[in-house]
This record gives C-alpha cells, structure tokens and sequence, in this order.
C-alpha cells in the first residue's frame, strides 16, 4: 500500500514515516498541501495521512482538492490532529476527512486504522469495477432493445391503419406493446383485421409479434382465408413460443361490399357490432382456445360468418380495455365499457370514447397494454387488384400435338395455361383463356372423339352419368390426335387458336350456335366461347374449332 | 384437397371453397359437399377466392347443386370470385340464380 503523508513538520514525517514503513507500506512525504496535490497527481496514493494547520494550503482546502482528484473511488484521508478541537473535528469531517490521527500516535491504533481504511478503499475498487460491468450490460441491453424494436418497426411498415373506415386507440403498458393489431386489405377489395394479446409484457411477447405480422401481411395480400391465417399463426407460434406463452387473438375478414364479415375469436372478450346508437347488437364471442397452445392436428380453425346491417360498427379489444381500473381499485368491466360505447355511440364520438377511457384511469399506473378497434362496416373501397396487362411485343407459334396418352388422367389444358401464363402480359388473361381452350378442346374431345350427348346432362342424375359415360369412352379410345395451334401477332395484340381432331364427325350443324336456357345444363360452352372470343369459328365441316382472343379487350 | 366444405360455428351457414380448377373433375367431390347438410336450412357459401380456373361444366355443377338442394338450404351464396372469374358468372347470367358478393 501507499501511503502518503502531508506534514510541514519534519519531525512528524520522519516520525510517521518510520512507523508505517515497518507495517510494510512504501510511504512518500510532502511538507504541505500544494505539494501533496503534485505528488498525488504523479504518483497517486492508497490512504493520506493530512495535518491541518500548513503553510501555502492547509489540511481542509487540499482534503477537497485530494477527493476531487481521487473521483469515483474512495481516498481515505485521516486527518493528523490532537482531538481535543471539537470545532475543527467538525471542520475536518465537513471537508471530507474520514478519520483523525493523534500525534504521536498508537502504532497498534494506526495500524488498525490504516488496514480498516484499506478494506474500505479495496470495496469501493470492486463497486467500481461491478459498476462498469452493470453499465456495459446495461447498454448492451439497450441496444438490442433498440435493434428489436427497430426490427418490430420495419416489421410493421405494412401496416395499415390509416383508412377511413378504421378507428384505433392503442395504448401499450410499456415500451413493447405486447398486445397487437394488425390491419391491411386483400387483393379483391377486402379488408382483414387482426387484434391480438400475447401472454405478458415487454421485450418477449413482442418478438412473438414478428412472424405473426409477417405471415398477416402475406396472406392477405394473397387474399387469403382467415381460417387459413389463423392455422398459420398457430402453426408458427406453437413452434416458436415456450409452453407458458400464447396469443388471444382476434382475427376477421370483412368483404369489399362490407356485408359480411367472417372471423376468429380465441380468447379475445367478445367482440361487438354496435349501431349508431353505440347499442350492442351482436357479440362475437370468444369461441377457441388462444394461439400457440394446440398442436396444428388438433387447432380448430373454423370460423363464424355473419351478414352485417348497413351502419354497424364492429367493436375489438383486448382485456385491458375492461382491466382497466380507477384510483379506487374498481375495474371497468364489460358493463362499463358497453355503457361509454352508448354515451359515445356516434362514430364521430371516437374521441371522445377515448378521453373518456383515459380519464377513468386517470391517477392509476396502467398495468396492461390497451388496444380498441373499431371498424365501420361500409363498402370498403379498396382498390381490387389487377394482374399485369403488359403486351406482348414478340410474335410467336406454338403446335401441341396431343394422343391419347397425354389425355388420359392428364389435364393437357391446363397445363398448356400455366405455360403460356409465364409469358409476360398472358397471366392476367389466364382465367378466361383457360375457358376458351377447355371449352374447345372438351367440345371437340367429348363430341367429336367421344360422341357424347349432351342431353343426357338434362336427365336426373344426367350430369354424373355424363362424365361417366365421358369416363368410360375414353378409357377405350385409340390412336387419336387432338391438334391445337397458338399464334400470337403483337401488331393486334390478338392470340388465335385452332383445335381439330382426327375425329370422323364434326361437331352437330344445328349446335354451332345456341340459343342458351339459362336453367339447362348444357349448350353454355359454346355461349362462353362466343362471348369471350373476339371471333370464333367451326371450320372443315365442324373438324376444327378457330377462336381469337384479343389482349386489349377485357371482354365483354 | 381442392374442395373443402366446412360449417360455420353456429350451424347456420356450410362453407364450400375451391382452390385451383373448378370443373367436371371434382364432380364427385363437390356433390359430398354438399350432401349431408341437415334440416337446418343453411346458407350455403361458395367460396372462390383461390379458384383460378372454372368452365361451363363447373357452371352446370353449381345448377346441379341449386336444383338438388332446392329449398332444403335457405340461400345459395358465390363469394370472393376474382374479377375474370366473376365475368364467367356475370355472362352466363348467374346472378339471377345465386346471390353473388
């Protein structure tokens, strides 16, 4: 240890000097306070031993200069002084001093003060160092917090809870809201809304928010089922989360006219269409265990549809809503939400709903996250997706040449639009080329090749019977060729088809076209080709089947 | 499976979805789904929001389903029908035998 002494007397250092040498400490001597600042300055000191009265700088101005210097952690300074001055103990003790040594000195007293001092010094280097560690975890801890959060956020971009016909308060008890609402529309002008309420708060059930976004945002863009959404989410949080984690939620799809709404409860309080009178009129009950409890094999997904009346409002929440309490310990309850709904029925009262929350737990901590949706079911107005109408700009010819082989327990049409549909500009027509070519290609395959006929489909049980008999004649069909030419020309933008066959008969004169019964079962295929087609035609005595359909033209 | 029929939690509404192809292939599977439903009158919903393809025969099973449930189901609904799906069932005029949403 180092220990250094600060006397203007020479016979005191030299005294002092000797005694501590021989307890085995190295020592260092200044004669006053100025000069111990320099000392201490180079080469530091474990505990100082200060007399009071020195010329230049006394005792108590460099005892506060010393611990200034010595920062964060603790220099002893024993104060060298006869202790019959109580004015200038207090003085010593006011200037930082943290014991008194009398002149001469007990060796056995100072040696037992100098080690106590020790101990106190060795504790204040190990709080030092505990401090730092505690500070760099703690920053640590921040900045992961920090990249989480940033992560949720980027997650989130998709969000939509802007629109219209959607009014939110969400309100989490801490930084990460452990509770989650999630809202976008899907590709046909509907709507799909998410609600949900992970076990806990903070920085885990937060993390849980992360897949279940990402799956929402996929699948309804892909405009998807809730029932699918919500067997998704559960498959992925049952994989993820540990045992005693889940997620209520929440979970519904509201159709483009705003008519109909399907959803998902599984441990959310019951959701409500409320009028505008704020009067409940209908309650989703929570019907489902929450998500990321069941194995996929035994979730349930099955979902409640229900037809909304113009002017309902579809109320969600989590259970801080009614967990909230005031500051004399009474929880809102159902009830009590229901009741400030009816005092603030209108749609333009959102607002005021929320102050009117606010102010009844005014005064409290809020100890759970609060999320409250409400949506206005209207048409929604949401734009209906388009595929890519681009044009084609290359010219090109494709001859497909079919046998019975790749007719049997094959499906040669579609397969032929799922290639062509890889062509820029043909996917957003597949669903109607589709029809044209499976109209054709069955009319000359069921009636040229087969010779079915069509009215058995108007008998009982005519439609079964028909594929059947359809079944069984090509089962025994034999070197056949079905032919189907595509060319496509950019300059008119028009792809032409021709179906034949090697069939002896054509296809019946009086049937080229008919007039459609809208109740029969049959007849309507060609009707289709004639409406979607810009021109059709049968040719070589109803061998050959020639259609065009133009790109430019989403038909009719 | 591309024909999935599933009822509502009430009871009140069977839900029929086809995903991808819509014709004679599932004719067998699309009548199972909707044998069975019971006295309770439901509405009975078709969902097409994953079905791509569809053509006249597919046009004659849903006729074939409107005649052989006839009044044993309260209302027959064609839902989710993508745009060009949704023109296959504006042309043939199939609004005068269904409620299409």
């Amino acid at each position: 240890m180092h220990i250094l002494i600060v006397d203007d007397q020479a016979a005191n250092r030299v005294m002092l000097r000797g005694l501590i040498e021989r307890f085995g400490h190295n020592v260092s001597c200044a004669e006053n306070g100025m000069q111990a600042l320099e000392l201490f300055s180079h080469k530091g000191a474990d505990i100082v031993l200060l007399d009071v009265m020195m010329p230049v700088m006394d005792g108590l101005t460099t005892a506060k200069h010393l611990k200034q210097l010595s920062g964060e952690i603790h220099l002893p300074v024993l104060f060298i002084t006869a202790l019959d001055d109580q004015k200038t103990l207090l003085e010593c003790l006011d200037a930082g001093g943290d014991d008194f040594i009398s002149t001469p000195p007990e060796p056995i007293v100072l040696q037992a003060k100098l080690n106590a001092h020790a101990r106190v010094r060795e504790l204040s280097f190990k709080l030092k160092e505990k401090n730092e560690v505690l500070a760099y975890h703690s920053n640590r801890m921040e900045r992961e917090q920090n990249v989480v959060s940033h992560m949720l956020s980027n997650a989130l971009l998709e969000n939509e809870l802007r629109f219209d016909f959607l009014q939110t308060y969400l309100s989490p008890a801490t930084e990460f809201n452990g509770d989650l609402v999630l809202s976008k529309g899907g590709p046909l002008g509907n709507y799909y809304i998410f609600v949900g309420d992970f076990t806990g708060h903070g920085l885990a059930p937060a993390t849980g928010a992360l897949p279940v976004a990402q799956t929402f945002f996929d699948l309804a863009e892909r405009g998807l089922s809730v029932a699918t959404m919500v067997k998704e989410f559960n498959r992925r949080l049952v994989k993820l989360l540990p045992d005693d984690m889940f997620c209520a939620a929440f979970v519904a799809e509201l159709s483009a006219g705003g008519d109909r709404l399907s959803y998902w409860n599984g441990g959310i309080p019951d959701a409500l269409f409320i009028d505008n009178n704020g009067e409940v009129t209908n309650r989703l009950p929570s019907e489902h265990l929450a998500l990321g409890i069941l194995p996929p094999d035994e979730f349930n997904s099955s979902l409640s549809h229900c037809f909304i009346e113009r002017g309902q409002r579809l109320v969600a929440y989590t259970d801080g809503v009614i967990e909230m309490a005031n500051t004399d310990g009474n929880r809102l309850k159902e009830s009590g939400f229901e009741n400030k709904l009816k005092q603030f029925g209108h749609q333009d009262q959102f607002d005021d709903l929320v102050s009117s929350l606010e102010s009844f737990q005014q005064g409290t901590e809020q100890s759970d996250d609060i999320s409250l949706v409400v949506v206005n079911c209207v048409p929604t107005g949401l734009p209906v997706k388009q595929d890519d109408h681009s044009i084609i700009h290359l010219p090109f010819e494709l001859k497909v040449s079919l046998t019975e082989h790749n007719i049997k327990g094959e499906d040669p049409v579609t397969r032929l639009v799922d290639s062509l549909s890889h062509l820029e500009g043909i996917k957003a027509h597949k669903t109607t080329l589709y029809l044209l070519l499976a109209e054709a290609f069955n009319n000359i395959l069921e009636h040229n090749l087969l010779r079915l006929n069509s009215d058995i489909k108007e008998e009982d049980e005519g439609f079964e019977r028909y594929y059947s008999e359809r079944e069984r004649r090509l089962k025994s069909l034999e070197d056949i060729e079905v032919a189907i030419d595509v060319n496509y020309q950019p300059v008119d933008s028009v792809i032409c088809f021709g179906i034949r066959s090697n069939g002896e008969n054509g296809y019946p004169a009086d049937e080229f076209s008919p007039v459609l019964d809208e109740e029969k079962m049959h007849g309507r295929g060609m009707q289709l080709i004639k409406n979607f087609s810009r021109y059709y035609e049968w040719k070589d005595e109803g061998q050959c089947l020639y259609i065009e359909y133009d790109l430019n033209l989403p038909s009719v | 499976m591309s024909v999935s029929r599933e009822f509502s939690n009430d009871g009140k509404q069977l839900i029929i979805a086809i995903q991808g192809k819509f014709d004679f292939s599932l004719v067998q599977e699309f009548r199972q789904a909707y044998s069975h439903i019971g006295d309770s009158q439901p509405t009975v919903i078709i969902d097409l929001r994953e079905t791509e393809y569809l053509d006249s025969s597919a046009l004659g099973m849903l006729l074939n389903m409107r005649k052989s449930l006839g009044s044993s189901v309260k209302d027959i609904q064609l839902i989710n029908a993508k745009p060009d799906v949704r023109r296959i069932l504006d042309i043939s005029r199939f609004d005068k035998m269904f409620t299409i949403a």
